[in-house]
């Protein structure tokens, strides 16, 4: 992957994806629209939730508005609707072709879905912008929180494409996944924080998601820019991170091994 | 160096057993019985660079799990394959440079990209610099007339513009050597002519070697001078198209138009024996007046039979029909003459 003929190919897979989304204008502004009457719901609600009172959990009203906002946009970025094309292809054997390829199949499906990614960053910006004519962001407490949340914000993206792209690969195995994609998109909303602040659960069952690579998506940054989290604390959830990328980086190509064999011997 | 080798190339797969008596599937799902079928059975050939060779077989012969293991997707059982010197399943990267690839049933091209986008996405995959994209592209647009469509997306194209994309899609990086899997089917008799006029072309002036797969005879006998014919996994003809209709079909057709209409039966011809109508496969311009003859040229030569025919008829139109590849090939799957 260090050779420029590589590079430039996952570049035009990254370009594929983005062109794919762009494509469609209308799909996009849709997206823009419900995520802004999300946004608009959720501040609101919280808003009444908190009613004037002060912390609860150790959260002020401000603090759980804000995140409540930009989990939401952060999410949408993260877990668009279609996540891969990759069960669609296998479905009608495309991936055949995309076999015969100078780039890894791995490869070319996280550039596609890096494109997407991409793409949809415009929607996630109009959410915020959203969010902020609503006053409800606020700035983070220093330099240190932005800049770890930046860092946060990057892994717990790259995070979310391993995670999306592997479960995608059960079609390799089904043919037909949309049934695992739903539980996947409900589990994956609750447990990495974006549907309700992760503060705000029972210790148990923070206990166990804090065992998951959900939290590293959305609660993560979310709470280290908002300055909720801090100190030897922050690092170590930048570190837990850091742990599930490369735990997934292996996982996926373990799963990968599995599913070219499965297609190169068994011809899928 | 021949541009494609295959040595015993052998292809098994093995899927759970079916396995008899009651609730079978459910039992599958709990058994680790399996069977295995051979689809590719110890084929063996040899391709030289340039050549533009058919690759028939009834359906389930083992065509396409060939062309698979020759484009590096599936991994031989065993034996040996070398695509422009280089084992495919080992060296799935570097082959792919060499070759462009073709399966007329799905297509390579974004579906919800215009053409043109597919295009330059494969331009990156297979890193052209920016003068040679051009060039490939403006070619192609000329050769094959895509100006109108270059930036229709894929999912609106029809599959005869679709299908010329692909083509183009599999070409743009200048493989030397083209696996085309079925390009024509479902085409019109239009979009056929222009595509198969393509492919010849291709060949001829850029000495790409060519493997086609088809079920279409007209394509074939256009195109190839050589065929290899598979079925059941294992090679059953390799060599001169001519000749395959020359061992298999040495019979030909005269077919006569009498002036008296009210002649039904030929008789009197040595060497030759009234068919059907309907066994020459062509369309005969008046079939009511008209009585097929079928004869063997080593027994008869064909002026002899016409000087011999027009002696004892009176003639209006005569002419010699060759016996068609389709019927050929029949015979060949049929397993009659073999």
């Amino acid at each position: 992957m260090s050779t420029s003929p590589q590079v430039r190919a996952f570049r035009g897979m990254t370009r594929a994806g983005t062109r794919s989304v762009l494509i469609y204008r209308g799909d996009l502004l849709t997206g823009a629209v419900t995520l802004v009457i999300q946004v608009v719901l959720a501040i609101a609600v919280w808003r009444i939730v908190y009613g004037g009172r002060g912390p609860v959990n150790g959260v002020d009203a401000s603090t759980a508005v804000a995140y409540a906002a930009i989990a939401a946009c952060l999410q949408s970025a993260l877990l668009p609707w279609q996540f891969s094309s990759l069960p669609m292809r296998i479905r009608s054997g495309q991936i055949a072709t995309d076999l015969t390829r100078p780039l890894g199949l791995m490869w070319q499906a996280l550039g596609q879905n890096l494109g997407v990614l991409l793409a949809r960053l415009p929607l996630a910006a109009v959410g915020l912008a959203a969010a902020g004519v609503l006053g409800a962001l606020v700035l983070p407490p220093d330099g240190a929180a932005l800049l770890l949340a930046v860092v946060a914000t990057v892994v717990g993206a790259l995070i979310a494409m391993l995670c999306n792209l592997i479960v995608s690969m059960v079609a390799f195995w089904t043919l037909e996944i949309s049934g695992p994609l739903i539980v996947y998109r409900f589990g994956s909303s609750f447990l990495s924080g974006s549907l309700i602040p992760l503060w705000f659960m029972p210790g148990w069952l923070r206990s166990s998601i804090e065992w998951l690579p959900f939290q590293a998506q959305v609660y993560t940054p979310v709470s280290l820019y908002l300055g909720q989290t801090r100190g030897i604390e922050a690092l170590a959830l930048v570190g837990m991170q850091l742990v599930w990328f490369a735990v997934l980086t292996l996982l996926l190509q373990a799963v990968w091994r599995r599913a070219r064999h499965k297609v190169v011997v068994q011809g899928g | 160096m021949p541009a494609i080798q295959a040595a015993d190339l052998v292809k098994e797969f093995s899927r759970p057993a079916v396995l008899p008596g009651r609730l079978p599937r459910l039992r599958a799902l709990f058994s680790t019985k399996r069977e295995t079928t051979r689809a590719v059975n110890g084929v063996n050939f040899e391709i030289e660079p340039g050549e533009l060779v058919g690759y028939l077989g009834p359906n389930g012969a083992g065509k396409s799990t060939t062309i698979k293991m020759l484009t590096g997707i599936l991994t031989p059982t065993s034996g040996v394959c070398r695509v422009a010197g280089l084992e495919p399943s080992l060296d799935r990267a570097r082959n792919a440079r060499n070759i462009g690839v073709v399966f007329g049933q799905r297509t390579q091209l974004w579906y919800d990209l215009p053409l043109r986008d597919s295009f330059e996405v494969l331009a990156d995959l297979y890193d052209l610099d920016r003068s040679a994209y051009l060039r490939r592209v403006g070619l192609f647009t000329e050769l094959l007339d895509l100006e109108d469509f270059l930036d229709t997306p894929v999912r609106s194209l029809s599959l005869g513009q679709r299908m010329r994309g692909d083509l183009v899609a599999a070409m743009l990086h200048e493989p030397s050597i083209l696996f085309l899997d079925e390009p024509t089917v479902g085409l019109d008799v239009v979009a056929k002519a222009r595509l198969t006029e393509f492919i010849a072309e291709t060949n001829r002036t850029d000495g790409t070697t060519v493997v086609l797969t088809t079920h279409d005879m007209d394509d074939v006998e256009r195109l190839c001078q050589r065929i290899i014919v598979i079925d059941s996994g294992t090679v059953l003809y390799d060599g001169d198209l001519s000749r395959l209709k020359e061992r298999f079909m040495p019979h030909r057709f005269l077919v006569l138009t009498l002036a008296d209409r009210s002649i039904r039966r030929v008789t009197d011809m040595p060497y030759a024996t009234e068919v059907e109508t309907s066994a020459v496969g062509a369309v005969l311009p008046y079939p009511d007046r008209s009585v097929v003859l079928r004869f063997d040229p080593r027994e008869i030569t064909t002026p002899e039979l016409i000087a011999r025919a027009s002696q004892v008829y009176q003639v209006d139109e005569l002419s010699i029909v060759d016996p068609r590849l389709t019927d050929v090939i029949a015979q060949l799957y049929d397993g009659l003459l073999t």
